[in-house]
């Protein structure tokens, strides 16, 4: 048990002689009722058996926080990293702050975050790793690093930016509620730390002495019907109409006086110069993603097109099929799969831990495209195996189409699966630049069209181009891009001028990778044009500078998917939770000194 | 309700594996906070908490305080004596013997060949009292040069020389606890949230009992301002029109207390007839604060039943530093609220013990309060030590500030630099540059072998820091607190009381003055040179102090054998009419006429430079500056610049500006928002080689404190920003 001294001073203590049956979601404060077999366990802190006397262990917790007495003093950060030995580029709680007004009627509120516990915990849904619980004691949501891999999947959708991934460690970690300290009836320590009077602690819905509001929102943070949070806030002064994000995110939080609260918008902190950034797009650490979301679309389209068109029997494609292009699209198609995965495999923290992705196929939408993605592998595999063994072992050879229709079945049912899981996994809603139906359009766009390129390619490159194949799958590309296109417009129709992060997504979109932005779109028109062109004249030659073009958009537009995602989430300060410093320190190298509290990037 | 796993792992939630805990009073600021650190089972200090039952944090640090512990281990610790023959040369690994041979021999060459008052001693506000005592015996006793003083010319000395002035003494009258009395609490220039936190959280939990109101006067809209029931955005280095102001609204409304100013006070009909120019009307043009609110706020606090004034550098460190102390003396005792519970005016001191160097170390006179320029007083103190009264200077000499300038023009020729830092912290670097460069010798005792200033001396002596020693210091309210040695200083390092002993020897080859080698042997014998004395210490000593987790002065040996503990806290001065400490028992009224002497902004330098700390650091950031968890929340130095400014100059958000004044040039970030006015902007002075490059630093004329607060300056839109990155982080290296 944690050692409690016996001159703990009161405010440190926990306080909740009454509570309240349901919180204002509706759920039960009770986690587990009487006689439940999740009572009376051990939570089993570092190995000790011992269950805590506190008499409220079994009913949800959450913070309280007064933003009218918040003085970023950053005693609770301090007390917390202190208590966690987290060294200085990995917080469980940090302060952030919105400012607004004009000398001398100024205003800056200040607001400290750490895990909000939520009812709804999309980060343990998320976690392909089943790494986090959500206990039955005190409705503590607990990560365990041991068990999970560092995909960052939760640090994606959790809009409080509680899920901490170390790029030094691999793995996630976060507060952990202090639970240690509630067996034992002490307050957790940042809010013991707290010198404002603004942290506090204790059973959902209770108000501490003292204070007046339970609120769920306050200007800068995010809207709690993503995860219904355990955090309660108080915010009684009247704020300024404007309340501006000191960090580089161009996002303000404005009054919305027909709905109350505050929304965030558009703040176009750099101006509108249009730049290239290209170092930035191109050098991200989502390039991983950006290689393994190509490569599989590109070989799934490939793949689809392949076994529909034997399926219903396309005079094209069973041609192509049994030409000399044809094992060698099965090996490419294998070849993209297998450089793709491995890309994937070896961005996460710990690659090794890789098999622990399908743990969590009830919930995760990470799990289940990894299963899809791996049963196409398979399928996809036992569809070159028996494409080729029959003519290898002839034992095999009465049974290889049976077993090839087999597998392909197997890839398409994989595909099927891990498609739209792949798509579904993007569908966040604490990133409203990826939560929208373009997400889908882009992700099949690509299946399609750097599909049909791939065989297109490996067509021509073994003699076995004919006008219909190439007319058809110059369609198909056209088809592809207008898919893609009609995505893209309606995305910008639903989330330009309309506020929120998607907007403010739009902004760095059109200026800071303004280039790349307008090349992409010239370069799908121009890929357009050429595919049009080549479905109508069957042109084989023009498959040439449209492997250029198509191949261009489609990585500079992934690129531009991932960067350009901004998310619904805590506000920083301008050095410490500053995207923009952490950029810039790691740019100059500042980040090397390792009190900065900023780790040098990787590539 | 989702629970997830069913066969779950054992919860790993850190455990650092403390098997003791050790006391000591914090090393950072002047709150004086009680600290426990914990040792692992291998000795290793690993982890910081307060106290519990200490009166003043009652259980609570702030961010520094937290990681207190990280300090012991933190980089550039000097590891081993080192000497050189000049500055520019490599250094040389040394023995002690060696090195303080040398400075021994340098410290008589020198005052041979130029005089004793041409070798220059400066301190600090860092260390234990025990050793500012012993270094003052030593200093004045043996070493006899008069130009011996400390850093806290830089903090408090604004603050020492007002409360001379006005009560006859130094020593802040009130306490912490004067917060849950007061009705109106007006902090000049004080930012509490962020200087002194562990102050401000007992201010926040006595206001959210009684809502008192709290009145604000700063330039810059600081948390604590935002928070006040009023804030007075005043022109900067003009609080003492705005004081005077309040003394005329208050002095015609008839809200002054006579009673209280006819028994305790001298002077008052020459103070009534300096403010009388002073009208809201004529003063609201001078100090930008309206005249309505100038009345409201005059009323406000004459009327209050018990007000309290803070204060800190926005008063101390300006021009007007000691006349804007003496203003805040005045406001008080013509209301009376002076010495009752929620009436004083305290001064919330800057560092961990500046108050035990203003008590003992002798840099401004003899122990205890006791002046030079008295002959009394130098009897005394003579007889006690067992040396010549004539040995005494008769007067007082230079101040650090002084003394800088003094060296710069030649007189002073070597220099023992303890524990502090004039390359980061002295106004105008340049001039501070060329005059450690000039120097014959200067030996730098330091905990940091990569202190700034190490880069001029020939001897470097390792020193331990904080918890590595033995020892007391006084905070704000008169609470000395207890250190104990909780690990020995690394490598060679020693105590500074070690080390100044070992100097002694070489000074006292008769063994004709003691000085005792234990902290708490020490305590002693100040403890009876105090009897009698405002700071009356006698009826303390180490283990009483610790087991009270600190204890205020005066605290007699009569109240000792009377068997009287030392209360929890709520001690103050001054509580009895007449007893202030001019002959008479009464308290000066000074009329403080107003001079605008300072560097206000004009066509070529158009904006205001302000200065001031972050709550993460720690005065020049050696200590902060290696320490992660605190140097991240700002790890390189910035400007808050009004958005509109910054939109003028095409500057934006996150880039690098060039700030010229007069004096020089200065590379920060800039960081946009709207806490401070079009024509002013705010750098923190924490870093080397920035705000100190620009700042004049024009002196008091009674403490010789720098105004650092109030300088003009231009800003340069930098077209390189690359270049400017790198200039920023080459010129400091952590």
């Amino acid at each position: 048990m944690f050692p409690i001294r016996p001159n703990e001073p009161d405010y440190a203590l926990l306080k909740d002689p009454s509570s309240k049956l349901q919180n204002r979601y509706g759920k039960s404060i009770e986690t587990v009722p009487e006689g439940h077999e999740l009572r009376g366990l051990s939570l089993n802190i570092n190995g000790d058996a011992g269950i805590g006397a506190n008499p409220n262990r079994y009913k949800q917790h959450g913070f309280f926080f007064n933003a009218d007495n918040c003085i970023a003093c950053h005693a609770c950060e301090a007390a917390c990293s202190e208590k966690n030995d987290n060294p200085a580029h990995i917080a469980f709680r940090s302060v952030g702050f919105v400012e607004g007004g004009t000398y001398p009627s100024y205003q800056r509120l200040n607001i400290s975050m750490a895990c909000n516990h939520c009812d709804n915990p999309v980060c343990l849904k998320g976690c392909p790793t089943r790494a986090y619980t959500k206990f039955a004691e005190y409705g503590a949501v607990l990560q365990d690093p041991d068990i999970c891999f560092g995909c960052g999947y939760c640090t994606w959708v959790c809009p409080y930016n509680a899920p901490q991934l170390d790029p030094i460690k691999g793995q996630v970690s976060k507060c952990n509620m202090c639970v240690d300290r509630l067996e034992v009836g002490l307050k957790p320590s940042c809010v013991s730390a707290c010198l404002g009077k603004a942290l506090d602690f204790g059973v959902i819905e209770n108000i501490p002495e003292g204070r007046s509001q339970a609120r769920t929102e306050i200007p800068g943070f995010p809207r709690p019907d993503i995860t219904h949070p355990n955090i309660r806030f108080q915010q009684t002064r009247t704020t300024q109409r404007d309340m501006v994000r000191v960090d580089s995110m161009p996002v303000k939080y404005h009054r919305d006086d027909d709905r109350g609260g505050f929304r965030p918008v558009l703040d176009p902190k750099h101006d509108f110069k249009r730049e290239w950034n290209l170092d930035k797009l191109l050098g991200s650490h989502e390039n991983a993603h950006i290689i393994f979301t190509l490569c599989v679309q590109a070989a799934m389209g490939a793949f689809l097109m392949l076994a529909l068109g034997a399926w219903l029997n396309l005079a094209a494609v069973i041609e192509f099929i049994g030409g000399a292009a044809y094992l060698p699209a099965v090996g490419a198609m294998l070849g993209l799969m297998t450089f793709g995965l491995v890309k994937l495999n070896l961005h996460l923290g710990k690659p090794m831990r890789f098999y622990r992705g399908f743990n969590n196929w009830r919930l995760s939408p990470v799990s289940r495209e990894i299963a899809g993605v791996s049963l196409f592998f398979a399928g996809l595999s036992g569809y070159a195996v028996f494409s080729v063994a029959g003519d290898i072992l002839p034992a095999v050879a009465p049974y290889a189409g049976a077993l090839k229709q087999v597998a392909t079945a197997a890839g398409l049912l994989g595909l099927a699966f891990g498609g739209y899981y792949m798509i579904k996994l993007y569908r966040i809603p604490a990133r409203p630049f990826w939560d929208h139906w373009h997400t889908g359009a882009a992700f099949s766009g690509t299946a399609l069209g750097l599909g049909a390129l791939l065989l297109a390619l490996i067509a021509l490159a073994f003699g076995a181009m004919t006008p219909d194949l190439g007319s058809g799958l110059a369609s198909l590309i056209a088809a592809a891009l207008l898919l893609e296109g009609v995505g893209l417009l309606a995305h910008l129709r639903d989330l330009r001028g309309q506020g929120e992060e998607g907007d403010a997504s739009f902004y760095e979109q059109t200026t800071t990778f303004g280039y790349p932005y307008w090349l992409r779109n010239g370069l799908l028109a121009l890929s357009l044009l050429l595919a049009l062109i080549a479905a109508a004249t069957g042109n084989p030659l023009l498959f040439f500078p449209l492997a250029l073009t198509l191949t261009a958009a489609a990585i500079i537009g992934r690129a531009l998917f991932y960067v350009l995602v901004i998310p619904t989430t805590m506000p920083g300060a301008f050095f410490w939770r500053n995207k923009g410093f952490v950029e810039h320190a790691r740019a100059v190298g500042l980040a090397d000194m390792p009190q900065l509290g900023v780790v040098p990037g990787r590539h | 309700m989702l629970f997830g796993r069913h066969n779950k792992n054992p919860i790993k939630i850190a455990d650092k594996g403390v098997v003791e805990w050790k006391y000591a009073a914090c090393g950072y600021c002047s709150t004086g906070c009680s600290i426990e650190v914990g040792l692992n089972a291998e000795g290793t200090p690993v982890s910081s908490r307060g106290v519990a039952d200490a009166d003043v944090n009652r259980g609570k640090l702030c961010l520094k305080g937290i990681f207190e512990h990280e300090l012991f281990t933190s980089a550039g610790r000097g590891m081993q004596p080192l000497m050189r023959e000049r500055w520019h040369e490599p250094w040389q690994p040394a023995t002690w013997d060696a090195s303080l041979d040398k400075l021994h021999d340098e410290i008589r060459r020198i005052q041979a060949e130029h005089g004793p008052d041409s070798f220059a001693i400066i301190s600090t506000g860092q260390m234990l009292t025990e050793e500012f005592y012993t270094l003052g015996k030593l200093t004045r006793g043996l070493i006899g040069t008069n130009n011996y003083d400390g850093n806290t010319t830089l903090c408090m000395s604004s603050a020492v020389s007002g409360y001379k002035r006005s009560f006859g003494s130094d020593g802040p009258p009130g306490c912490y606890e004067d917060f849950e009395h007061t009705d109106c609490l007006i902090a000049w220039g004080s930012n509490l949230p962020e200087q002194h936190p562990i102050i401000y959280w007992r201010m926040k939990e006595a206001q959210e009992k009684r809502n008192f109101t709290l009145i604000v006067v700063d330039p810059r809209v600081t948390m604590l301002a935002q928070n006040a029931h009023i804030h007075l955005a005043l022109t900067p280095g003009t609080d003492v029109v705005l004081m005077n102001a309040m003394m005329h609204v208050i002095f015609k409304e008839g809200l002054h207390d006579q009673r209280y100013i006819d028994a305790n006070t001298n002077g008052v009909e020459a103070l009534m007839a300096e403010v009388e120019k002073y009208d809201p009307v004529t003063a609201s043009k001078i100090c930008g604060i309206d005249e309505d609110t100038i009345r409201v706020v005059a009323r406000t606090f004459a009327q209050s039943s018990a007000a309290m004034q803070i204060w800190t550098m926005g008063i101390n460190q300006s021009t007007h530093g000691s006349d804007g102390v003496v203003g805040i003396n005045n406001l008080a005792l013509i209301t009376g609220n002076i010495g009752k519970p929620g009436g004083t005016s305290l001064s919330i001191t800057g560092q961990c013990n500046a108050m035990g160097t203003r008590e003992w170390s002798s840099c401004s006179g003899l122990p205890n309060y006791r002046y030079l320029e008295n002959p009394q007083h130098r009897e005394e103190v003579a007889q006690f030590w067992n040396v010549d009264p004539e040995f005494f200077p008769k007067k007082r000499g230079m101040l650090q500030t002084d003394i800088y300038q003094a060296m710069e023009a030649g007189q002073i020729k070597g220099m023992w630099l303890i524990a502090t830092n004039p390359m980061s912290s002295l106004p105008n670097t340049a001039r501070i540059r060329k005059a450690m460069e000039k120097l014959e010798f200067c030996c730098v005792q330091d905990c940091y072998q990569d202190t700034e200033s190490a880069q001029y001396a020939h001897v470097y002596l390792p020193a331990g820091t904080w918890a590595e020693k033995d020892g007391v210091m006084t905070n704000t309210e008169r609470r000395i607190n207890r250190i104990t040695p909780i690990t020995p200083p690394p490598g060679e390092a020693k105590p500074d009381l070690w080390v100044f002993n070992r100097v002694a020897e070489r000074f006292n080859r008769d063994g004709r003055v003691n000085f005792p080698e234990q902290a708490g042997d020490i305590f002693l014998e100040m403890g009876r040179l105090s009897e009698g004395r405002l700071a009356d210490i006698s009826g303390m000593n180490h283990e009483l102090i610790e087991q009270c987790r600190g204890i205020q002065w005066p605290y007699t040996a009569e109240q000792a054998e009377r068997g009287e503990a030392p209360p929890k806290g709520g001690k103050r001065l001054y509580t009895v009419d007449g007893t202030f400490s001019y002959p008479d028992g009464r308290a000066k009224l000074i009329p403080l006429p107003f001079i605008d002497n300072n560097e206000v902004p004009d066509e070529k330098f158009p904006i205001w430079l302000n200065t001031g700390r972050l709550i993460e650091h720690w005065h020049g950031r050696t200590k902060t500056g290696k320490i992660g968890n605190n140097n991240k929340f700002s790890p390189i130095p910035f400007i808050e610049i009004s958005p509109d400014l910054a939109a003028e100059l095409g500057i934006q958000r996150g880039e690098y500006v060039r700030m010229v004044s007069r004096r020089g040039d200065a590379v920060a970030m800039a960081t946009p928002t709207q806490r401070v006015p079009k024509n002013m902007v705010f750098l923190p002075f924490h870093f080397h080689d920035c705000a100190n490059r620009l700042t004049l630093g024009l002196l008091d004329p009674h403490s010789r404190q720098p105004a650092y607060k109030q300088s003009a300056i231009r800003i340069e839109r930098i077209e390189d920003q690359a270049a400017a990155a790198k200039l920023s982080m080459e010129m400091r290296k952590f």
